[in-house]
């Protein structure tokens, strides 16, 4: 087989990534090229589920939660929602600096945010709102005079147009831009798209912001003060490096502590690739895919500009139950059916509750065993 | 059991699977719950003696910002045919109302309804500095409050003061949805989620017991939770296995539309759903569905033509179906959508987000007729939308007060004006 890895930087491999889930993309592609969302979805599904850098995919993951975009409104007529897939897996572990200046004229985002249609003389404040909201700040640290302050200065930022099909970003149009000084975040002068992310990078609530998005999302819904602040300031002064805010979390005291164990509720995509992986099963995306729209977790579809939901919002009565419809399925898949028998070891720590134990103790075969498993509130935790 | 290392055997696995993330538990023994239950006070924290009607409410949303001009049409307004050359052709078909409105041409059903006297249109619903974000707009008219500081919904509030819902899953409910809607989300309130009755079950022969057998005092801050959440769906499927021993449709619902373009169509379905779920008695109060669709930044002329005969088919079947069970008193319908949409059209033949837009009160217990003031055509606000006369919490509250009958204080936090479409005797 060829090799698996989805290349950044030549896009026709997407094609080479798995014969049987590649989406459908021609060896020439242009940003004017469709796309299958259906294939798309199935081929990052399955290359979670295969990938040899796992971690590498769950960042991914992580960021097209955060720098969200849907496919319903950037639209399936340019490859613009994959390539900004393919940025979030290269940057997986970047400098946040790196990913803003990537992500304000990135083509997915100028749709999805409406920069595209701001300009100096009519700016749109849809991305400029959201910058400051959702992606770097957080709500309650700036005020709406920030938000139209950051709109004039970001704009300029226009689609590709018919005559220019190779350009795989915004193109910035002085003509569109906003000429006269404003003042953001207390700074008066004449922004740019660079100056306004430096002015937001040396806010002193961007990094408590994002470590928070991170510690919500990898450890505990509610992070003690003390545990963000003495991450925040080592990623600041880490010149906002994702790589070494990572390897700090995962070495904290916290990250192992007794009450951070089983204290996040798995997403539906997290779940179902973790249960693919413990079975070895490489043929599951399509079944992921069609629980992942049943259970509310659609790639490249979040609900909303905030991405996807955390926690609590993932349980409800019709999901616990697709997700035991989800095992049910993926267990009518395998051919053969590996052996279950260290399962609860492996894949729950041995930590079971007694509804656990007494179900695995009643399941006469190793497909009871492994429905138990997978169905228990243990595995739906992380 | 509990011999291995267990923060070592995480690590691998996390270093590993990637999606492994579960922290070291070393020292825990099998009861893990280390934290203040919250979700167990939360989930059962249901009021034990509800509110005692039979009133049902059931929220259709518009999603993606229903435009209001080519659903209440001005017939007389001159202005109207200078702000959309192309669109104001609707004003030629309209079914009209009054002398100075008339309604979408697809709306026949609805029509027949306003001429029994059972719809109330309340114009120029919004609220104050609009908010064009398709999210905080839905979030706004999700939690009743403008200024976005709220996370519960305001149905799910009003679920959560007012009935006993721990006890009766689908009290509250989301019809053809996956999801819990941001409007009947609170932690004080248990719901059920139907995505389709014929997929809420529970797949392979052996599933249901073993769940049941699995999750049955599960510890743990999510304990409570996870274990209501399969007594619900258990409980849930049992009372639809009785539902549909007691409901047969006694009208014609029809999903199959074509519409110019959409997601999945299946607000008849969904409709359907909430008729048996009412009619059968299996304690339904507050039902919710979504059509999505209305974001009609082209080609709204015909769009938005289909979607409302759509809509207008599936709610006029549901009407027809409660009442031939007798029950059609007892229901209110309200419609709602994000915003309205920007009173000049584009170039394409479409609308940009807007503001205010008239809202439905579809029933027998409403007082038909139209309520508020149009926005003026003339008096636009500066970004070019129409300027709202009625708070949107202000039909909430007459939804809430004099259809359910219920504390709307509670809910909206405090006192407006009242609009009264919905008789009170």
């Amino acid at each position: 087989m060829a090799t698996a890895r989805p290349s950044a930087t030549a896009a026709p491999s997407m094609g080479a990534a798995a014969a049987s889930a590649s989406p459908t993309v021609p060896a020439v592609m242009t940003n004017a090229t469709s796309i299958n969302i259906g294939n798309l979805q199935g081929w990052w599904l399955d290359w979670m589920t295969k990938s040899p850098t796992p971690f590498a995919e769950r960042m991914t993951l992580f960021w097209h939660g955060h720098f969200t975009s849907d496919y319903r409104k950037v639209g399936t007529n340019s490859p613009a929602i994959y390539w900004q897939n393919l940025t979030w897996r290269r940057m997986a572990l970047g400098d946040l600096r790196s990913m803003l200046l990537k992500v304000t004229p990135d083509l997915a985002m100028l749709r999805y945010l409406d920069l595209a249609a701001s300009t100096g003389r009519a700016p749109n404040e849809n991305y400029a709102r959201e910058l400051l909201e959702l992606f770097t700040m957080g709500v309650g640290s700036y005020t709406e005079d920030d938000v139209k302050a950051a709109a004039k200065a970001l704009a300029g930022w226009r689609l590709p147009m018919r005559t220019e099909p190779t350009a795989q970003t915004g193109i910035f149009d002085p003509r569109r831009a906003f000429a006269a000084p404003v003042t953001f975040l207390g700074k008066t002068g004449t922004f740019n798209t660079e100056s306004v992310v430096d002015t937001i990078l040396a806010n002193d609530a961007t990094a408590p912001f994002m470590v928070r998005q991170f510690l919500t999302s990898f450890v505990t819904p509610s992070p003690s003060d003390a545990y963000v602040a003495r991450l925040a300031d080592r990623f600041r002064r880490s010149r906002y490096d994702t790589k070494t805010l990572m390897r700090d979390i995962f070495t904290s005291p916290e990250f192992v502590a007794p009450e951070m164990f089983r204290a996040l509720i798995k997403s539906p995509t997290d779940f179902m690739v973790s249960a693919a992986k413990a079975l070895g099963a490489t043929n599951l995306s399509g079944t992921i895919r069609q629980y992942g729209s049943t259970l509310g977790q659609n790639m490249f579809d979040p609900p909303s500009v905030a991405g996807w939901g955390e926690g609590a919002s993932w349980i409800s009565s019709n999901t616990m139950l697709q997700r035991a419809n989800f095992v049910t399925a993926a267990l009518g898949t395998l051919r053969t059916t590996p052996s279950a028998a260290r399962a609860h070891e492996r894949h729950l720590d041995s930590v079971l509750a007694q509804g656990t134990v007494n179900e695995l103790n009643l399941a006469r075969d190793d497909k009871s065993r492994w429905f138990a498993v997978f169905a228990s509130p243990e595995f739906q935790l992380k | 059991m509990g011999a291995t290392d267990l923060s070592r055997l995480s690590r691998r696995d996390f270093l590993k699977n990637g999606f492994v993330f579960g922290a070291g538990a070393a020292g825990l023994a099998a009861g893990y719950a280390a934290v203040p239950d919250v979700f167990a006070r939360a989930v059962y924290g249901g009021k034990l003696d509800g509110v005692m009607n039979d009133r049902v409410l059931v929220m259709i949303q518009l999603a993606g910002g229903a435009d209001g001009l080519q659903t209440v049409i001005p017939l007389q307004d001159p202005k109207l045919r200078a702000l959309r050359p192309q669109l104001s052709q609707a004003a030629n078909t309209a079914l009209p109302l009054d002398a100075s409105f008339g309604l979408n041409r697809s709306m026949r059903g609805v029509k027949a309804l306003w001429d029994q006297g059972k719809v109330a249109i309340v114009h120029g619903v919004g609220y104050p500095q609009p908010n064009y974000s398709h999210f905080d707009s839905i979030r706004i008219w999700e939690t009743g409050d403008p200024l976005r500081r709220q996370q519960d919904g305001w149905l799910g509030k009003t679920i959560a003061a007012n009935y006993d819902s721990a006890g009766h899953p689908l009290v509250g409910c989301a019809c053809g949805s996956s999801e819990v809607p941001g409007a009947l989300r609170d932690l004080d309130a248990t719901l059920s989620v139907i995505n389709g009755q014929n997929t809420f079950k529970f797949n392979g022969a052996d599933a249901e017991r073993a769940m049941g057998v699995i999750y049955n005092g599960t510890p743990g801050i999510y304990g409570a939770l996870f274990d209501t959440s399969v007594f619900s769906a258990r409980d849930t499927m049992a009372r639809l296995r009785l539902a549909r021993e007691k409901y047969t449709p006694r009208a014609a619902y029809n999903d199959n539309v074509n519409l110019v373009y959409s997601s999945r169509n299946q607000l008849a379905a969904a409709l359907q759903l909430a008729a048996q779920l009412i009619i059968s008695g299996v304690g339904a109060k507050i039902l919710h569905v979504t059509l999505g669709g209305f974001d009609t930044h082209d080609q709204q002329l015909a769009r938005l033509d289909s979607l409302m005969g759509y809509v207008d088919g599936a709610i006029s079947a549901f009407h027809a179906d409660l009442a031939a069970y007798g029950m059609s008193d007892r229901v209110l319908i309200a419609t709602w959508s994000e915003f309205g949409r920007r009173a000049a059209e584009t170039a394409n033949g479409g609308t940009d987000h807007g503001a205010a837009a008239p809202m439905f009160l579809i029933g027998d217990t409403v007082k038909g007729g139209f309520y508020g003031e149009a926005p003026s055509l003339g008096a636009l606000d500066r970004g070019g939308s129409l300027k709202y006369s009625v708070d949107f919490r202000q039909v909430y509250q007459e939804i809430l007060e004099s259809h359910l009958r219920v504390d709307s204080q509670e809910v909206l936090g405090k006192a407006f004006e009242r609009i009264p479409a919905v008789r009170t005797a």
